[in-house]
């Protein structure tokens, strides 16, 4: 670089380093008067931060406090999925005809492709189970925070610079562009071989920020094992510890040596792109190495991204079934089957590479065996509603979403796991079909379910039921519509990654795209319904709202959230009406009697 | 470790320094990366200085500038890796290199000064 611009950039950092020093020393003050003890600065009447505030502002940038952490997670996984979301909405609406008649350019489809792809794993996914860890964890299993609450807060920080650096081709920065390499960023493509455009800066800055979000995913995960290991109270054993701490502690597990290794894979890939070297490269390690690296982090991704939903579901779907999980003890060892499973079946993506058929036949029964236990705990679900007293609520009706998408996704998987079918239908978008019933049908579905469940606990309020449900049944026939009309696309031989195709597929794909409207309309309801109800929704008027006690299936976060109330100065006013979601009692009417009458 | 949140009294649930080593690490990759010195220099005394800050938050160092002196081995190590590694392929590291050990001598040089003169500046936590 140029003499002038090394300059400029020599003002900026000093200029920023000064901008640090002072915010310190303003922190520094701002601590030496603030009693710190019970949360530090402002907290309203839900227990959180005025954000309007300067103080409450700070707070929320310096806080180690893991309901703090685990909002802010939150907050930036909604942030992320709005992001990847919108995304593939124009992706949607330009496959609406076979040509590239919507976004003009198949390049800007490609870019889009990649960033929804990365955004929603790597940006969404991974935060929203921290967010439900980082806020649940400690108060289930009894702990005061987690075991390492500053690595806790750099593990959230990494990840806004993380977004920034993956967004970063979008951005008008001179001479930066996105990349299109897909989210496998297969080589030779992404190594920049070749006189395509993926040589281009915009490719490093993105391959920087998914490396910030290993780093980021690592530690939180180093910080989850020894919080669930060495910060449980007393009574809290491992013969009694709950499914979604047991979910939590194994996908940390596979985080630990999934993501390292996407870290050093990340940083070789740098290497080829920016000094020569030649890991990737036909006269070095080939580019066939980078895909079984990928690919062995890849798959035990997968199961990173959907063991603590299953947990999730595992945990609310038996408070309204009215009782307990059904053989819990298999649900644990399903899970823990699972993640050692998961890393000896990566070659299950690499079927139609040309690999050694025996190497390949043994990969398959690995895959198949594998869902063994994904079955295992379908039945458990199924079993644990049998006969039960079911209360449809929200959370309730996202779980069995969850176990219906599961069901189609999962078979679905079971027939790619084969080699002679994976070989007629890979990079179909039948594989496309089947992905996404698990990483929108289920794992997203049971994500709303913790949010819906929780909603209370954090907020203190209910949020609107009517909208709530809107918002389910627009996903569930939306997600069905969507991803179908892909499976059966697949089976007609549609490749995917085209932002062009034959008029054949047109009415499969325009089917698609109405689902895909369908997700956009609920999604737009739910982040209203959201943040309206935690502004102004009714609060809720005892410790358990969602009358768990009735039949002996309290569990620990809500005994806090009831001391809480119970501590709370806040003065619980009586006269609101409640609309509770089948939980508390209304109006001196049982709110069964309302629930049922849908 | 034997950190104890909750029980030590040393315990806040606040503490500025976890922001700034998240933006310091970003900020020296970029810079080591791409050979732009003033990233390279200003992201690793970010990173380093605010992880020192930790340290000292913890009761782990007794000052800040200890802290940054001990760091400062772990700069120097990797500016020396990357010196060695100029040496085994065709690319030129050498402006990184030496940005690499001229941030951790800096730091070695701010955290032994620190130490000696800088007694009063130390915050009391
Ligand atoms: C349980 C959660 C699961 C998730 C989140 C998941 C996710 C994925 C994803 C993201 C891909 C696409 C990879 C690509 O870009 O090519 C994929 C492909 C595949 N999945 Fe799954 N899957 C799951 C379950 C299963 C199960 C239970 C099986 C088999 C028993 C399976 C077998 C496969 C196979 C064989 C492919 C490769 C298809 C191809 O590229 O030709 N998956 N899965
Ligand atoms: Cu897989």
């Amino acid at each position: 670089m140029e003499t002038t611009g090394q300059l400029l950039l020599t003002v900026l950092m000093g200029a920023f380093l000064l901008g640090v020093a002072a915010f310190l020393a303003r922190v520094e003050d701002w601590r030496s008067y603030t009693p710190l003890g019970a949360g530090g600065g402002a907290v309203g009447e839900s227990g959180y931060g005025h954000a309007e505030k300067p103080a409450g502002l700070i707070r929320w940038f310096t806080t180690v406090d893991h309901k703090d952490i685990g909002l802010l997670y939150g907050l930036y996984a909604t942030i992320a999925f709005v992001v990847g979301g919108l995304m593939v909405m124009l992706m949607r609406a330009e496959l609406t005809t076979p040509a590239t008649d919507v976004l003009g350019s198949a390049t800007f489809y490609n870019s889009l492709l990649t960033s929804h792809g990365i955004t929603m794993l790597f940006l969404f996914g991974t935060p929203i189970i921290a967010a439900f860890a980082n806020y649940l964890v400690p108060l289930i299993i009894g702990a005061d925070d987690m075991a390492f609450p500053r690595i806790n807060a750099i593990a959230f920080w990494l990840l806004p610079p993380a977004a920034l650096l993956i967004w970063a081709g979008f951005f008008p920065i001179p001479e930066v562009i996105p990349a299109q390499t897909a989210w496998t960023m297969y080589t030779p493509l992404s190594a920049g071989v070749g006189n395509g455009n993926q040589m281009n800066v915009g490719v490093d800055l993105m391959l920087l920020g998914l490396h910030l979000s290993g780093v980021s995913a690592t530690m939180g995960a180093i910080n989850f094992i020894a919080t669930i290991f060495t910060e449980r109270a007393e009574e809290v054993t491992w013969a009694n510890l709950d499914i979604f701490s047991w979910t939590i502690l194994t996908q940390s597990g596979l985080i630990l040596f999934a993501f390292p290794l996407l870290g050093s894979a990340l940083v070789m890939l740098l290497l080829d792109r920016n000094f020569a070297t030649t890991f990737f490269a036909v006269e070095g390690g080939g580019p066939i190495l980078w895909q079984h690296l990928f690919w062995f982090f890849g798959h035990p991704e997968v199961y990173i991204l959907v063991l603590p939903p299953m947990g999730i579901v595992s945990y609310v779907l038996p408070r309204f079934s009215g009782r307990k999980l059904f053989g819990f003890k298999f649900v644990v060892y399903s899970t823990l089957a699972i993640g050692v499973l998961s890393f000896g079946v990566w070659a299950h993506h690499m079927f139609a590479t040309g690999i050694d058929p025996r190497l390949r036949a043994s990969f398959m029964a690995v895959s198949l065996a594998i869902a063994i236990p994904s079955a295992v705990k379908t039945f458990n679900w199924i079993t644990t509603m049998w006969n039960g007293k079911l209360r449809l609520t929200a959370p309730m009706l996202f779980c069995i979403g969850f176990v219906s998408n599961f069901i189609i996704g999962g078979v679905t998987g079971v027939f790619l796991a084969s080699i002679p079918v994976d070989l007629v239908l890979h990079d179909t978008y039948y594989v496309v079909g089947h992905f996404h019933y698990i990483v929108m049908g289920a794992i997203t579905f049971a994500g709303m379910a913790g949010i819906y469940y929780w909603f209370p606990l954090v907020t203190g309020r209910w949020y609107q039921r009517t909208l709530a449900k809107a918002h389910f049944w627009l996903w569930m026939i939306g997600t069905n519509v969507t991803f179908f009309a892909m499976v059966l696309l697949g089976y007609g031989g549609m490749p995917r990654r085209y932002a062009t195709f034959l008029p054949q597929f047109a009415t499969l794909h325009q089917i698609a795209t109405l689902g895909a409207f369908m997700l956009l309309v609920g999604g737009v309801i739910w982040v209203y319904n959201i943040y309206v109800s935690w502004i102004e929704g009714p609060h809720v008027q005892s410790g358990d709202p969602w009358r768990l006690d009735e039949t002996s299936l309290n569990t620990a976060e809500w005994d806090w959230f009831d001391a809480k109330r119970e501590t709370s100065l806040a003065a619980t006013d009586g006269g609101e009406e409640v609309k509770a979601d089948g939980g508390e009692v209304v109006d001196g009417a049982p709110a069964d009697d309302a629930a049922d009458d849908e | 470790m034997d950190e104890n949140p909750g029980l030590s009294e040393e315990y806040r649930r606040a503490s500025p320094w976890p922001l700034f080593v998240a933006l310091g690490l970003p900020i020296a990759e970029l810079g080591i990366l791409f050979g732009l010195v003033p990233l390279a220099v200003g992201g690793l005394l970010l990173f380093f200085g605010s992880i020192a800050g930790i340290l000292r938050e913890n009761s782990y160092v007794s000052s800040t500038w200890r802290g940054l002196a001990a760091l400062s081995l772990v700069v120097v190590a990797l500016g020396l890796a990357i010196w060695y590694w100029d040496g085994t392929t065709q690319s030129d590291l050498l402006v990184r290199a030496y940005s690499v050990l001229g941030t951790g001598v800096l730091m070695l040089l701010a955290g032994v000064g620190g130490e000696l003169f800088a007694q009063d500046a130390e915050p009391t936590l």
